[in-house]
């Protein structure tokens, strides 16, 4: 018998844990019963997608690697739910006395997560005979996407951990659709772009 | 990590990357700004490519480099590029040295 690697067994627990953590939160503050309600349904989608992915244990490779980045997705969006729920349930506890310390963890994670996405992005890379652009030029936007998700997630992060919450909350208006009007124009930009020969 | 610190660390290859910023190169077109030979190009290319900052990609008959680095390999060339970091040169100035049997001497005398 083959043993199953430790991964396997972190996105079911980062499930359980939130349903957990959402069941005392819903126990201690019922008359947030709507936010908590959707929470729960996010954790049921996860669950679903886990026991979908979970399900064929010999696939082939193109499928093997998308089980992978299902199963990434919901260890990022369990870690989110996890510290932003276990604020909660904390300021409710009365352990912490910082009302905001919720939405601040939260805001700096999803930051944090927008850095380390963008950091990737110009390591995703297209076979060049897929390509129906120049290369020159896409790996250009690739660049700029990345080097612009870096810096506004980062941004982000630090401004949700450091500013007064007015402020941060204008800081995210800015950055965020700044940052998808840069992306957006690129690819624009891109596809006007007539294809060159390598 | 330390792959991604070795590979940055010698300038022809920072060259090279510096070069695929601009568009992805045939091997051909990038050993044509070295004056270096082709077998060494090579070992180059193979470093870059063990580190994850380049992939090979094969078009026909030539081979096309294409830059893979993440925005903080880039940062950290940036970086490199700007403080002159040099591994090899400064084992290869120590190496001379101790070759050449300058011995260092201490730097406190004991009386």
């Amino acid at each position: 018998m083959v043993a199953k690697p430790i991964w396997n067994y972190i996105p079911p627990a980062l499930i359980a844990l939130n349903t957990l953590l959402l069941a005392e939160n819903w126990y201690l503050r019922p008359q947030s019963a709507g936010s908590w309600f959707v929470v729960l349904l996010v954790l049921v989608g996860m669950t679903l997608a886990l026991v979908l992915v979970s399900r064929k244990p010999k696939e082939e490779a193109t499928r093997r690697e998308a089980r992978g980045s299902v199963r990434r997705g919901i260890v990022t969006a369990g870690l989110i739910l996890v510290i932003s729920l276990g604020a909660k349930l904390a300021v409710g506890l009365g352990a912490v006395h910082y009302g905001d310390i919720a939405l601040r963890a939260t805001m700096a994670i999803v930051g944090a997560f927008l850095a380390v996405t963008g950091n990737a992005i110009p390591k995703t890379l297209t076979p060049l005979a897929a390509l129906h652009c120049d290369p020159a030029k896409v790996q250009a936007v690739q660049r700029l996407a990345g080097w612009t998700w870096a810096l506004a997630g980062l941004a982000v992060a630090i401004a949700w951990l450091t500013l007064p919450i007015n402020l941060a909350e204008a800081m995210s208006y800015l950055l965020l659709p700044s940052a998808i009007l840069v992306t957006v124009g690129q690819a624009v930009w891109l596809r006007r772009a007539k294809p060159n020969a390598l | 990590m330390n792959s991604v610190f070795k590979a940055l660390s010698d300038p022809t290859r920072r060259r090279v990357l510096q070069l695929l910023r601009i568009r992805p190169m045939s091997a051909g077109e990038l050993s044509d700004h070295f004056a270096v030979s082709k077998p060494t190009m090579s070992a180059h290319f193979s470093v870059l490519q063990n580190a994850g900052l380049i992939e090979a990609e094969k078009n026909g008959r030539t081979i096309v480099y294409r830059l893979k680095m993440s925005v903080l390999e880039e940062a950290l060339l940036g970086f490199a590029q700007t403080v002159g970091w040099d591994m090899k040169a400064q084992r290869g100035a120590r190496r001379a040295t101790l070759k050449s049997g300058t011995r260092l001497r201490p730097l406190k005398q004991e009386v």
